[in-house]
């Protein structure tokens, strides 16, 4: 069995390109200016201390769950917001600070329609296109390996490059996040659940979690876009045989994708289209979704389906198709 | 003269390849057999590269069938292309990874140990002390040679390489012919070569295919091939000239030279003069006083040999 020698070899190109190392500066560059920013905007919003503000929303809210007036929905509500002030009392933290969880947390619902989508493109685009340009690629079909284990053996090795680089996000958001506000809070409560019916919110699928609970989802769900994203940027690869064009192209659509909601909100189609269905720990937490119709089930679907159509056409064009390059 | 089946190490039949309108490569087929160095031989835009680009699975012919070692690489390609070594065009190895890198890479792809064989190659090609160096580092004979090393990992039956001395000086094409004709003779492998020099291919192989605008010939071998090409056309310089011509015309025709005489001691003549009767001719311009300053046997270029060969003028 060849198969794990040819991903062990396209990691080693991943590896010794500049590219990947290029990727981590960035991340690592930009979640250090997000911390940085946030914690120098953090100081300003408080008048009093929080211990007391705190103390005081408990007590008000103790009343009115006691209050027989209350209407159920909002007992539920209040509950949530109860013991939620009751954890961070407990353990001595400010229920509206950032921590260092959080901010980690709130990293995969920024990070997911644009950046890591980003990074996936920069590893798909050349996966196939480099070794057109180098020429490398004489060599590499012309050994005993079918045009689909090599091409396979590049896809498996860009999932792992993608994964990789969603796991180091995330680990460089908590561990500077951490510097900043604090690395404990993985147990807070946090609510999720929200979802959209006719004007209001329709609060009977609220429920609170742990954040971190909260947060493998998050990043479970970021991770599938990008892995999603780098199926396409696969194909735009190896059509295009160009590192520049495919790049190209893929950003172009990831634009779009940010624009067309904006501009169009009323054209209902677009949610068929993968970049719209990008920000999907969005769509989960339940941040209104911006297109009517389209939920975190629906956007899963749409991008699993891009990706699979995606897969399908790369290899059925780099089986086939002659290489005189 | 059609070798039994079982010497036949590669062999492509009626191989036809278009693009759009244009035939590239028309009815190609010949026969590698084994322990054989065989040159494909032709001007460059021949068909020479579409042709090895189909025999190493990188084109799809349209019409044709290549087998190697009996197997058909439409059907069979891997078990076809693990008897293959390679190198299409240009030695283009990843410039990036070392050179033990790329080998280890393409001995991954080959599996059964083949980079158990790396050392041994590296040693053969010479590049023993600089295969932890990158490759961007490499001259291009390096390169050239790494590349052969690496089709070599799979030891395999056939080795096809792609204009081998293009680019490299003098010292380097002979490095590489030794290396090829050791590879045929002490391991017995086939080594197909292609070329645009005939004086390459005269030194190098045992047989020769000649293939012009997408046609190949019927295989000869290499010496067959130039006793049928040798032609009686004679460049004389000498002075007096029109002494000289005097002469020349008692053994055969006289023509014209190509005018160019800038840097010559004397004129040319070009004499149509049969090769047995040179001896005469010279003893018979020296009894005259001419003076015989350059008396040489132009080698018959491609486009000749070819028209020549098929005696025909329309191809």
């Amino acid at each position: 069995m060849k198969f794990p020698g040819l991903v062990e070899n396209e990691m080693l190109k991943i590896a010794k390109q500049r590219r990947f190392r290029v990727v981590v500066l960035i991340l690592v560059a930009l979640i250090g200016l997000i911390v940085y920013g946030s914690f120098r905007a953090r100081d300003r919003f408080h008048v009093k201390d929080w211990h007391v503000e705190a103390q005081e929303r408990t007590a008000w809210l103790q009343g009115r769950i006691r209050d027989s007036r209350t209407p159920p929905t909002a007992l539920r509500w209040f509950r949530f917001e109860l013991a939620r002030l009751q954890y961070h009392l407990d353990r001595n933290l400010d229920p509206d600070a950032i921590s260092g969880p959080l901010f980690a947390r709130a990293f995969a619902n920024h990070a997911s329609y644009l950046l890591l989508p980003l990074l996936a493109i920069v590893f798909a685009s050349d996966i196939v296109s480099a070794e057109f340009a180098q020429g490398t690629i004489k060599l590499l079909l012309t050994r005993p390996v079918g045009r689909a284990w090599v091409l396979g053996s590049k896809l498996a090795a860009l999932l792992l490059a993608i994964t990789l680089t969603v796991l180091l996000g995330g680990l460089v958001a908590y561990l500077f996040g951490g510097l900043a506000f604090g690395y404990r809070g993985w147990e807070a409560p946090v609510l999720t659940g929200f979802r959209a019916s006719g004007q209001g919110v329709d609060p009977s699928a609220i429920r609170s979690v742990a954040l971190w609970k909260d947060a493998v989802l998050a990043y479970g769900l970021a991770w599938f876009a990008a892995l999603c994203v780098g199926a396409i940027a696969l194909l735009t690869s190896v059509i295009l045989r160009s590192t520049a064009a495919a790049m190209g192209t893929m950003v172009a659509a990831l634009i779009a994708g940010s624009i067309v909601p904006r501009l169009a909100p009323s054209w209902e189609a677009q949610k068929f289209l993968f970049v719209t269905a990008l920000p999907l720990p969005d769509y989960y937490s339940g941040s209104p979704p911006p297109i009517p119709g389209l939920t975190v089930g629906l956007a899963v679907a749409v991008l699993a389906a891009w990706a699979a159509a995606a897969l399908l056409a790369a290899f059925w064009v780099f089986t086939r198709r002659d290489v005189l390059a | 003269m059609p070798a039994p089946a079982a010497d036949v190490v590669l062999s492509a039949q009626n191989l036809t390849k278009r693009f759009g309108e244009r035939v590239a490569v028309a009815d190609v087929s010949f026969d590698v057999r084994a322990g054989e160095v065989f040159g494909f031989l032709g001007p460059n835009g021949a068909g020479k590269t579409t042709t090895i680009r189909m025999l190493v699975g990188l084109a799809r012919p349209d019409r044709g069938t290549i087998r190697i070692r009996g197997l058909d690489l439409a059907t069979h390609f891997e078990q076809a292309l693990s008897h293959v070594g390679c190198i299409v065009e240009s030695p283009d190895l990843y410039r990036y990874l070392t050179g033990r890198e790329n080998l280890l890479h393409f001995a991954r792809m080959l599996g059964d140990g083949a980079a158990g064989r790396i050392e041994e190659l590296a040693a053969l090609v010479a590049l023993a002390e600089r295969l932890d160096d990158k490759v961007s580092t490499y001259s291009l004979g390096m390169r050239q040679r790494l590349g052969i090393a690496q089709a070599l990992l799979g030891n395999p039956d056939v080795l096809i390489l792609d204009e081998p001395a293009n680019g490299l000086d003098p010292a380097g094409i002979r490095e590489i012919r030794h290396l090829v004709r050791s590879l045929a003779r002490e391991r017995g492998m086939s080594v197909f070569v292609s070329s645009h020099l005939l004086s390459e291919i005269e030194l190098m192989c045992d047989r020769v295919a000649i293939v012009h605008r997408g046609r190949t010939l019927a295989a000869a071998p290499v010496a067959e091939l130039l006793a049928r090409v040798s032609s009686d056309r004679l460049l004389v310089r000498a002075l007096p000239a029109a002494a000289a011509a005097e002469v020349i015309a008692r053994f055969g025709a006289v023509e014209p030279g190509d005018g160019d005489d800038r840097e010559e001691p004397a004129p040319e003549v070009v004499a149509r003069v049969p090769p047995e009767r040179v001896p005469d001719l010279l003893r018979a311009l020296v009894a005259a006083g001419v003076d015989v300053h350059t008396i040489e046997r132009p080698e018959a270029s491609l486009e000749e040999i070819f028209l020549e060969i098929t005696g025909s003028q329309t191809v």
